[in-house]
């Protein structure tokens, strides 16, 4: 049950309640005609009516590129100076709950044994507020994957639109709690009337349980389901930046040989450099095999290794592939 | 902040030229805790890295039993290793590690040993070899079956000779078809065919292989023919990485990731792997 509302007027008020303690409010706004994820400091930057953002939120914990350590050649040593990570403390209004519940497996991987602080920090510093979906589109598949509007994994606050443009709130987690309680001044006592929820539909014959033993299954390996598949993917990598469990990257240097830094960038799996030993050997050497390695991660290597999910369903994906490729297609091949 | 990405400097001490493109640096940590105090298990690997052109994953190719140093082998083929080629001594590297897990020799106390190795594959090896020599009492006869493309691709070569002279050791020497030269006194064939003729009885004998992959699927299979039991036969896989820790995603093997649970398998582990290495 919510416990607070957030007026539509008072929106605004809680953007320069953040802002106003030196915090980042980022928020869908429009840009390029497009609904982004982006640093708002207005209300009406918001984007009014939105069915989820181009990009995912993760790049405000995982940046497309940082530099994590920097460095200058002299003489008779080099001067190597790890850099402090930029925390600022943010707030994520207008998450969805798929995009949320991807939260889970992104804290696994990065504090893995090996605790990458460049993450931690930024999401320790991080309120992630969710606004359940009052629209949806066919790409929508969150409930095929055991989420739904209704979802609060990765929430730290779940709002719901209400009828009068506002918002019901309720703080779900510590973090949440004193969010809420540190702005008290804006959110309201009281109740008010929430829109209705857009679920989407189940993807037909999708089924976790099956896809799940299916992969576990070595045999299916070398099914040439995988090359009817994925034959037609051109490598593009468009579905790995924008879908919000992907965490693959890189570590190049840039500069001169004299000075420069070193930076942690995002890769991409299905990227056929991306496995290529220098000897010119490529484990992943085809297309469908890094397809199937992409899916692999979502459905096997997620759920069994870091006990989360990694495919929420939100549906990016299936937007931004200029081939076309589905992956609920692929979800529902292995489901039979 | 602990920067888990942040390498250790190293200054380079000696170079050797083991065979065309193919170095090695002996390498001693500038900070002199490290230099004294730096601790790894054989078959771990690191990360290297040439300032401004990055960082390149191999295994520490000396013994633990050798203090006071670490020693690499590299062949030049990418930009890192390109960057690392024009290194002179006195220079500075980057060096992160040791990650991964390692050989398990203490268990085989007692037990003879066969080192199956290809080319730029004696690195990993060579430092599994110099750890049981050093503690040689501990260990039955040691067999080394060691081949390259050509008599040239042949690295360590002061030290095959050393090997090839040591008491209760066999070394065994080949390369493929058409790499031999006139004086070559060693085998011409392949690694895994010459293995076959060459290796000891599977009896109370462990295997350690490694070389290009296609070489490790073919040894794999002929030890197993020969009667070495799976769980008596190791590798290490060296894919490539960028993180070494777990996170960037690219050595996984299936649902594997060499960098974490390898880079040292037995052949039983391997089998229920992906054929995907």
């Amino acid at each position: 049950m919510a416990d607070k509302i957030l007026k539509k007027e008072d929106l605004a008020k809680l953007i320069a309640s953040v802002t106003g303690k030196g915090g980042r409010f980022v928020a869908p706004t429009t840009a390029a005609r497009q609904i982004v994820f982006k640093k708002v400091s207005k209300a009406e930057e918001i984007a009014p009516d939105y069915i989820l953002a181009r990009n995912s939120f993760k790049e405000f914990l995982f940046p497309q590129t940082e530099v994590i350590a920097e460095f200058t050649v002299c003489k008779d040593t080099v001067d190597m100076r790890g850099v402090e990570v930029e925390a600022p403390e943010t707030v994520v209004f207008g998450a969805r709950p798929c995009e949320a519940a991807s939260l889970a497996g992104m804290r696994a991987l990065f504090t893995w044994d090996f605790v990458d602080e460049f993450f931690t920090k930024r999401d320790d510093n991080t309120v992630v507020i969710t606004v359940g979906c009052t629209k949806g589109d066919e790409a929508c598949f969150c409930t095929s994957v055991n989420l739904s509007p209704e979802s609060t994994e990765g929430a730290d606050v779940y709002m719901r639109e209400t009828e009068d443009g506002g918002y019901a709130v309720q703080a779900l987690t510590d973090k949440g709690k004193k969010f809420v309680a540190a702005h008290a001044a804006v959110f309201s006592e009281g109740s008010a009337k929430a829109r209705a929820l857009f679920m989407p539909e189940k993807v037909p014959g999708v089924d976790l349980k099956k896809i799940s033993e299916r992969l576990k299954d070595k045999s299916h390996y070398d099914n040439p389901v995988w090359k009817k598949l994925a034959m037609k993917c051109i490598g593009c990598g468009a579905c790995t930046f924008v879908c919000p469990t992907c965490r693959c990257f890189d570590i190049t240097d840039e500069g001169t040989a004299f000075e420069g830094e070193r930076r942690k960038n995002w890769d991409s799996c299905q990227y056929d450099s991306f496995t290529l030993h220098a000897s010119g050997h490529n484990p992943r050497e085809h297309q469908p095999q890094r397809w199937r390695n992409r899916f692999m991660c979502k459905f096997n290597f997620y759920p069994e290794k870091f006990n989360s999910k990694g495919c929420v369903g939100c549906g990016r994906c299936i937007r931004v592939c200029p081939v076309r490729l589905d992956i609920t297609d692929v979800m529902q091949e292995f489901s039979k | 902040m602990n920067n888990i990405y942040l390498p250790q400097l190293v200054t380079i001490e000696e170079i050797r030229d083991e065979a065309p493109d193919v170095r090695s640096f002996k390498l001693v940590f500038k900070d002199p805790r490290l230099r004294e105090g730096f601790d790894f298990k054989t078959g771990q690997f690191a990360l290297y890295s040439a300032f401004g052109l990055g960082e390149s994953t191999f295994c520490i190719a000396s013994s633990p039993t050798k203090k006071g140093y670490i020693q690499c082998t590299f062949r030049r083929s990418g930009r890192v290793t390109g960057g690392l080629s024009q290194l002179s001594v006195g220079d500075t590297m980057g060096f992160r590690g040791p990650y991964g897990n390692s050989f398990p020799i203490e268990e085989w106390k007692g037990k003879n040993i066969v080192f199956v190795a290809g080319g730029i594959g004696l690195p990993p090896v060579r430092s599994v070899i110099w750890n049981v020599l050093d503690n040689k009492a501990d260990y039955g006869n040691i067999t080394i079956v060691y081949g390259a493309k050509t008599v040239a691709d042949l690295v360590y070569k002061d030290e095959l000779k050393a090997w090839d002279e040591m008491d209760g050791v066999t070394l065994v020497q080949t390369v493929d078809p058409g790499g031999e030269t006139p004086d070559w006194k060693g085998k011409v064939g392949f690694v895994p065919t010459v293995l076959e003729e060459a290796a000891p009885a599977a009896a109370n004998t462990v295997a350690v292989t490694c070389g290009p992959p296609i070489m490790i699927k073919f040894v794999l299979n002929a030890l197993l023919k020969l009667g070495f039991d799976e769980n008596s036969v190791y590798t290490t896989l060296e894919n490539k990485m960028k993180c070494g820790v777990g996170k960037c995603g690219r050595c996984n093997v299936g649902d594997v990731y060499v960098c974490k649970e390898g880079p040292v398998y037995t052949a039983a582990e391997i089998k229920r792997m992906y054929n995907d290495f």
